[in-house]
């Protein structure tokens, strides 16, 4: 589905199928290859099953038919930890603990590569807490990290789970309805802070969105989902509005 | 239409037949009852303050007892609780925590204190033991609704980051539920400051057996001091529980 030619597929969708309750298909035949270091945005109208699909690439969901693969290993293959390692997943309402401050949700991407003894007593290695303040520092909340969860505003929490997710140090990130409820202003510069933290990264950056002048701004291909089938793609600097909307 | 008024029409009749089996309608002894009522409040006052030292002792082995129960059967609760958490464990794990925790729940905290009374002897460690043990019961079954109710993106999110189990409880689990897990323990404790209070009838130590005296003797003077000192407690500790609410607990997120 992907135009961009030469480079490493990171995630790959084969004839994917998925239904909650039996034939009531959410996906259907969703075939997808997504290549490394693209960031690829994913459109469609509520209900169409973006969610859905995300799940199912972020190894959440089995699809009942086909197959995904990260990095060429079947996602389902493959054990908890070592899909934390490449995929890094963050839901629409965000995820974050409330109750607990920005640096330790930060903390929660390390979780992964430290074993229970320590982080059970709340015990980080120093590296980590470095690692921690580094991202919440690119994100440009490096003074909040004290600060609980519920006592920030919107935009700070997005930019808090995008911390936690580079934390993580995956090699894809899929992201449930970024910025959707922040104001253009602000989800434009959490995005551009986004993909400057992905391409030194180099991380792959799939996100669903319903705001078209977004896209654009962050996606190097759109994809569009109706029905739960993918339409078909755009290149970023070539996205026409009249042609997505038409696919949708 | 019917059906509105033949639940309510069902349970009205159902209540007057009980309450006439217990006795509500026999007039001369409910008359008999208040006349007792006079009798007995003008035989408590005035209380007799001179028991003080006595009953103070006793109040406050009452309020170790809880104390001590309730942080126990708290600590206790814990991980049954987790085990009884059907999104961490398997159905037949889980199944198996809240089988035990309902087995303990079904024993009053009486009969618990007679168990333990049997087990290590007459006194408060008997009535600790048995607050413990009910208040075990109790949190347990509270506790694994409570973290089964977890947001499960929040749990998704952090199970994404590759954390374990016990990690998602430490995590996740406990922070999340942390309002409603220090908010039920307050109330055990006010619950267990009242219930112990009758423990000693069966010989587990504190008010109780002080209590069972003044009844026994009919010393109703003396029993209304120890009424008040109830009193005093139960206000004192829905004061202390108010202030740890408030102090601890947070409040609504903001917008």
């Amino acid at each position: 589905m992907s135009q961009n030619g030469g480079a490493p597929c990171a995630l790959q969708a084969d004839r994917v199928w998925f239904s909650y309750r039996n034939d009531d298909w959410v996906l259907r035949n969703v075939s997808l290859s997504i290549p490394a270091g693209q960031h690829t945005v994913i459109m469609g109208p509520s209900g169409t099953g973006k969610t859905t699909l995300l799940r199912v690439l972020a190894g959440i969901l089995k699809p009942n038919d086909g197959r995904v693969s990260v990095l060429g290993e079947p996602t389902h293959e493959l054990k908890a930890r070592r899909l934390s390692s490449l995929i890094g997943y963050i839901p629409q309402q965000l995820g974050l603990v409330r109750n607990l401050s920005a640096l330790d949700n930060v903390l929660m991407g390390a979780l992964g590569r430290i074993g229970d003894g320590k982080a059970v007593f709340g015990v980080f290695p120093r590296e980590e807490i470095d690692k921690a303040q580094a991202a919440l520092e690119m994100m440009g909340i490096a003074q909040k990290g004290s600060q609980q969860v519920f006592q920030m505003s919107g935009g700070e929490r997005q930019r808090v789970a995008i911390a936690r997710t580079l934390l993580q140090h995956p090699r894809i990130v899929i992201a449930d309805e970024f910025a959707s409820d922040l104001d253009l202003a602000l989800a434009s510069e959490i995005l551009t802070r986004i993909r400057r933290a992905a391409e030194r990264e180099n991380i792959t950056f799939i996100m669903s969105m319903h705001r078209i002048g977004l896209a654009r701004q962050f996606g190097d291909d759109v994809l569009a989902l109706k029905n739960g089938e993918i339409g078909r793609g755009f290149i970023g600097n070539e996205i026409l509005e009249t042609t997505l909307e038409a696919a949708l | 239409m019917r059906s509105t008024i033949a639940l309510p029409l069902t349970t009205a009749v159902f209540l007057l037949a009980v309450l006439a089996h217990l006795g509500f309608f026999d007039m001369e002894r409910l008359a008999r009852g208040f006349r007792n009522l006079g009798i007995l409040g003008s035989e408590m006052v005035p209380p007799d303050l001179g028991i003080l030292p006595t009953a103070s002792a006793a109040l406050w082995e009452t309020v170790e007892m809880s104390f001590a129960g309730t942080l126990l059967g708290f600590l206790a609760s814990l991980p049954l609780s987790i085990l009884g958490t059907r999104r961490l464990f398997s159905t037949w794990i889980s199944g198996f925590a809240r089988f035990i925790a309902a087995g303990i729940r079904t024993i009053p905290v009486l009969l618990w204190a007679i168990v333990f009374v049997i087990l290590v002897g007459l006194g408060p460690l008997a009535g600790t033991f048995g607050i413990a043990a009910y208040t075990v019961g109790y949190l347990a079954k509270i506790y694994a609704d409570l973290f089964e109710g977890t947001d499960p993106e929040i749990m998704e999110a952090v199970q994404s980051t590759g954390a374990s189990k016990l990690q998602l409880v430490r995590f996740v689990i406990l922070p999340e539920a942390a309002n409603a897990v220090l908010a039920q323990v307050l109330f055990m404790l006010e619950y267990n400051i009242r219930a112990s209070s009758v423990l000693g009838f069966v010989g587990a130590g504190g008010l109780g057996f002080v209590i069972q005296i003044y009844l026994q003797s009919l010393d109703y003077r003396r029993l209304a001091t120890v009424l008040l000192l109830v009193l005093v407690i139960v206000l004192a500790m829905d004061g202390i529980s108010a202030w740890l609410r408030k102090r601890f607990l947070l409040s609504a997120q903001p917008s």
